[in-house]
């Protein structure tokens, strides 16, 4: 699967979540929109249900079986939750092993 | 009452797990039963899944390749398995605790985690845990059980908390002594101990299948919107 088609999926999966906000708490959404961490404008909940809607969305649409919070992105130095771009990087990593 | 709602329902196989299957089917419900056996029910509405509920690599998978995909929703989970050895932990075998663990802890954690991922933003959902009064009771000889049990009540709480923003409630029936394959497989002096347990409760009976259908429709109606994080016991005990 190429990146390109990874980072419209997760691209797509934040504006749904935006979309649920009210007007003047949504964001703007590009490839290094902040999810966790400092400057992130979710809660820890939201960024929760991105990663199950993702981890799902793969397996259904894709089987592609993946799971975002395994040890390995839970050891990094840098997350791969930390924004848009790392997170699609993460998720070409796994389907590509 | 339950027309189309997808139920589901760990240890189908037999015990109040197989009532409560029944019951459901009996009212319309669609039931995913998981259980290690193989099914006890033919029925149309009935679908099974034979999975060790110890072996949470298997739960998961099945969730996420077979029930998301062939059901895309779940309304109400029942996580009824469990399994029991009764012994004093001096001389409690080392598989017998692992596997109350793993099974009556483990396994209802896995199952709930995955059914809320299935729940979210679509009808209400409802994940009720099947508890013991052994919490409450304490008896000797069942203290891994009882931990286990008195771990689901607290999954329970703090799922519900997790989950509420997703319309999913989270709640425990603690059921007394009642006729199963569980309670049968109990030595006679266990089940003396029992009688004399009953005796002393506050309504000195044996549960009955219908007081646990009577907390269950409580805990799944669409009306217990507001009712989470609680535990109902049976019989008086609290």
């Amino acid at each position: 699967m190429k990146k390109e088609i990874i980072n419209e999926i997760v691209v797509s999966q934040v504006k749904q979540l935006n979309d649920t906000f009210p007007e003047e708490q949504q964001f703007e959404i590009h490839d290094n929109t902040v999810l966790f961490g400092y400057g992130s404008k979710i809660d820890s909940l939201s960024l929760v249900s991105i990663i199950v809607d993702l981890e799902m969305l793969f397996s259904t649409e894709y089987n592609q079986e993946i799971s975002l919070t395994d040890d390995r992105a839970m050891a990094r130095e840098k997350s791969p939750f930390t924004n848009i771009n790392t997170l699609v990087d993460y998720i070409y990593e796994l389907i590509n092993e | 009452m339950y027309k189309d709602k997808v139920v589901l329902i760990t240890g189908s196989s037999r015990g109040v797990g197989l009532a409560l299957t029944n019951y459901f089917l009996k009212h319309d419900a669609i039931v995913i039963g998981i259980s290690k056996g193989n099914p006890n029910i033919e029925h149309q509405k009935y679908h099974h899944y034979s999975i060790d509920i110890a072996d949470s690599a298997s739960i998961v998978n099945c969730f996420s390749t077979q029930i998301a995909k062939k059901f895309k929703q779940l309304d109400i989970v029942i996580n009824n398995a469990a399994v029991l050895t009764s012994q004093f932990s001096m001389i409690m075998p080392i598989k017998n605790a692992i596997d109350m663990v793993n099974v009556n802890l483990l396994g209802v954690f896995f199952v709930s985690r995955e059914a809320a991922k299935l729940m979210r933003n679509k009808e209400p959902g409802r994940i009720i845990n099947i508890g013991s009064m052994a919490v409450s009771l304490e008896p000797v000889g069942d203290s891994i059980y009882a931990a286990t049990k008195a771990g689901i009540n607290t999954l329970a709480n703090i799922m519900a908390k997790e989950f509420a923003s997703y319309n999913v409630t989270c709640n425990t029936l603690s059921i007394s002594a009642i006729e199963t394959d569980m309670l049968k497989q109990h030595s006679e002096v266990a089940r003396v101990k029992i009688k004399e347990i009953i005796k002393k409760l506050p309504i000195p009976r044996q549960a009955v299948m219908d007081d646990v259908f009577n907390v269950i429709d409580f805990f799944a109606s669409d009306r217990s919107s507001y009712i989470t994080a609680q535990t109902i016991y049976l019989g008086g005990i609290n």
